[in-house]
């Protein structure tokens, strides 16, 4: 009888555990299959009885009646119950305290399995190790958070419960398969969070290192169908499908889920979602950075903010685009909902976003340039920063200008009309579209610098390689330039066409400058290591800065998205009747975010230090002024 | 100062001359990637690049 070596009980039960968990990932898909959701119990089939059709409201379609009309809620307690407070602020401070952890534990968990990968793949074993123990930094940072998150979205279903109980009664008639799929993956996710975590040592070499790899492919999936699923429920309360003009659900859940708004809020989300957790696992390193005792935890601190800043941006700049993409769609769906999100009522609300914007682009930028510093060969790119800073102090003042401004009589007879006579012109998308391009063009260019800072390229086509830089990326910024002019010469149903190009122009340089740089730095000489640790106080405070801008352009852009139904629960088909239902005033709006970002903060820095009470490894240190392995190839 | 220059060398040498000829062929080059780029754009949404000088 052969042996059975301890290896390979191990691989066995590895594969079995893997098994498992994409078995329990199949699974809700098999559940939900042969069963729609129903709101009401569908009486037995009876041949004497014909069967209900109506009309999807969106997908224009006939399909059987399988659910109870929209409720008409009227304001009183069996609608309504409330505490003496606006139930509303109540349920905005719970949901948006459970997106923010549940953004948060959704991307620390993709961050840990691209640098876990990045640690597998490597070939030397000492940098293996570092990337290694980075990904464990991350997951331990994340695993506290979790708890949190669920315990948070308890909270969440309580209070609908409570505070709008007609209301979460319709959905959840709605979406039931849906709902219990959720439950069932947020089973399967814990259970492999905790295994991908505490297997960490057990499955540190090779084949079953390669199982835990896998299985935080399984994770991320889990998660991002987790999101996905959640999103369907906030989509199809903004753009209803599957349902009738009723609200009545006619037996295709797969119309209720896709809705026009889902995909654009779901790509829109994933990538919101790992820029905020890259700002919030930097600000962390930042905060262990400035409270750090020696050089060596200065040193790995600092690579660690490096690292999730990198990722961070790496999805912030597609971000807008996304958003771009998510506008539209709603012009699309309904063009009213658009006017009132950029051109009524919550416009000034996108001024503050795109002040934001602009100072998260600004603040990455200044995070890159004092990264510089640390660089010995990077003086030779220290001349061309101010220019950098006046295109893109230049692109943030036009990125900023409003349309039209609030104004009293007198001051709109002083200016000559609702708009500036010059300053007028800067606040039309035209101009806003090149300015916002230009901006993340220059950032690409920023990172580009920063990943040469350090090196010579030594490839015999460095010259002409240079030479195509310099090329690709005057022309970008001419061509993203004259097509904003250009717009203001055309009609608005071709001018509109113009933004995809501008993407297209700032992609390219984004795709093909980096990976040009790259080959170009394979084999580069090297000016000096990268002295880790030693690196400006301010620019630690750029990445605490970094994160509380994303936490708070969630929290601004999650009102807005919301506020725009008005008065409606679900947009044209359940109208909110509570006494509630009205649009609060920006300033309001304001100190509930700034209450909903300070909030999340105290409590997050609470959730690290419990993280830090349970530490059991020491973190792998690196020498001050040691080289790090980067994800960048450039380092 | 000498390290300084040869940094600046970028690891290869080539005439002032030849760097001229790079970068105004690299700029020739983006300058058509972007034109067709933006035609070919305006082109998928079914919207005509060059309106304002046919009409």
């Amino acid at each position: 009888m052969a042996t059975v070596t301890k290896q390979a009980r191990k691989k066995i039960w590895a594969l079995l555990a893997l098994g498992t968990f994409t078995g329990l990932l199949l699974l809700p898909l098999f559940l939900s299959f042969p069963t729609g959701a129903s709101g009401e119990t569908a009486p037995a089939a009876s041949p004497a009885k014909p069967v209900e059709k109506s009309r999807d409201v969106w997908y224009k379609n006939e399909g059987p009646v399988m659910g109870a009309p929209a409720p008409k809620t009227t304001d009183g307690p069996k609608d309504y119950p409330r505490y003496n407070f606006e139930s509303r602020v109540l349920l905005w401070v719970g949901l948006q305290q459970h997106l923010y952890y549940g953004s948060f534990v959704l991307a620390v968990p993709i961050f840990c399995m691209i640098v876990e990968y990045l640690g597998v793949i490597t070939k030397d074993k000492a940098l293996s190790r570092k990337y290694d123990q980075l990904a464990y930094d991350f997951v331990k940072i994340s695993l506290t958070a979790y708890s949190l998150t669920a315990l948070l979205g308890g909270i969440v279903i309580f209070t609908f419960l409570t505070l709008y109980p007609t209301f979460f009664t319709y959905l959840s008639s709605i979406f039931r398969p849906v709902m219990a799929t959720y439950a069932l993956l947020f089973i399967a996710e814990s259970g492999t969070l905790y295994i991908y975590y505490y297997g960490w040592d057990k499955m540190r070499e090779g084949f079953l290192k390669w199982v835990h790899v896998s299985m935080s492919v399984i994770l991320n999936v889990i998660g991002t169908v987790l999101m996905m699923l959640a999103n369907s429920w906030i989509a199809f309360m903004q753009s209803p499908a599957g349902v009738d003009a009723e609200g009545r659900y006619l037996g295709n859940i797969w119309h209720v889920i896709h809705t026009t708004l889902w995909n654009p809020i779901n790509v829109h989300r994933l990538l919101g979602n790992m820029a905020f957790g890259g700002g919030v696992v930097a600000a962390y390193a930042a905060y262990r950075f400035l409270t750090a005792k020696t050089d060596e935890e200065r040193a790995h601190y600092d690579w660690m903010g490096y690292v999730a800043m990198f990722i961070g941006v790496c999805f912030l700049i597609p971000l807008p685009f996304a958003g771009y993409w998510l506008m539209r769609e709603v012009y699309a769906y309904r063009q009213q909902m658009g006017i009132t999100l950029m051109g009524g009522l919550l416009a000034w609300l996108f001024i503050i976003q795109a002040v934001m914007i602009g100072a998260l682009f600004l603040t990455a930028n200044y995070y890159l340039w004092q990264g510089m510093e640390r660089m010995r060969g990077a003086e030779r790119y220290q001349k061309y920063i101010k220019y950098m800073v006046f295109v893109l102090i230049t692109c943030f003042i036009v990125w900023l200008t409003p349309h039209t401004i609030v104004m009293t009589p007198a001051e709109l007879k002083a200016m000559g009309g609702q708009q500036h006579p010059v300053l007028g012109n800067y606040g039309v998308m035209s101009a806003k579209n090149g300015a916002i391009n230009t901006i993340i063009t220059t950032t690409v260019l920023s990172f580009i610098m920063y990943q040469r800072a350090n090196k010579i390229p030594t490839v015999r086509w460095a010259p002409l390689g240079n030479a195509f830089l310099v090329g690709l990326f005057a022309m970008a910024f001419i061509n993203i330039i004259w097509l904003a002019i250009y717009g203001y010469y055309i009609p608005a149903n071709v001018r509109v066409g113009l933004s995809v190009p501008q993407v297209a122009s700032t992609l390219s340089c984004l795709f093909i400058g980096v990976i040009l740089n790259s080959f170009m730095l394979r084999g580069a000489k090297d000016t000096g290591p990268i002295a880790w640790g030693q690196i400006s106080v301010r620019s630690q405070y750029a990445l605490i800065m970094l994160a509380t801008a994303f936490t708070w352009m969630m929290g601004l852009m999650g009102y807005i998205r919301s506020s725009v139904r008005l008065f409606w629960h679900v947009n044209e088909i359940m109208r909110d009747n509570s006494p509630w239902a009205f649009t609060h005033t920006i300033g309001f709006g304001a100190n509930m975010i700034s209450f909903n970002v300070l909030f999340f903060w105290v409590t997050i820095l609470f959730v690290f230090w419990l993280g830090s009470l349970g530490i059991k490894k020491a973190p792998v240190t690196v020498p001050a002024g040691q080289k790090v392995p980067l994800p960048a190839s450039s380092h | 100062m000498a390290e300084r220059a040869s940094m600046a060398d970028q690891g290869t040498q080539v005439s002032t001359g030849m760097k001229i000829v790079f970068i105004v062929g690299s700029l020739i080059v983006a300058a058509l990637y972007f034109t067709w780029l933006d035609w070919a754009l305006m082109n998928m949404q079914g919207l005509d690049y060059f309106y304002m000088f046919r009409k």
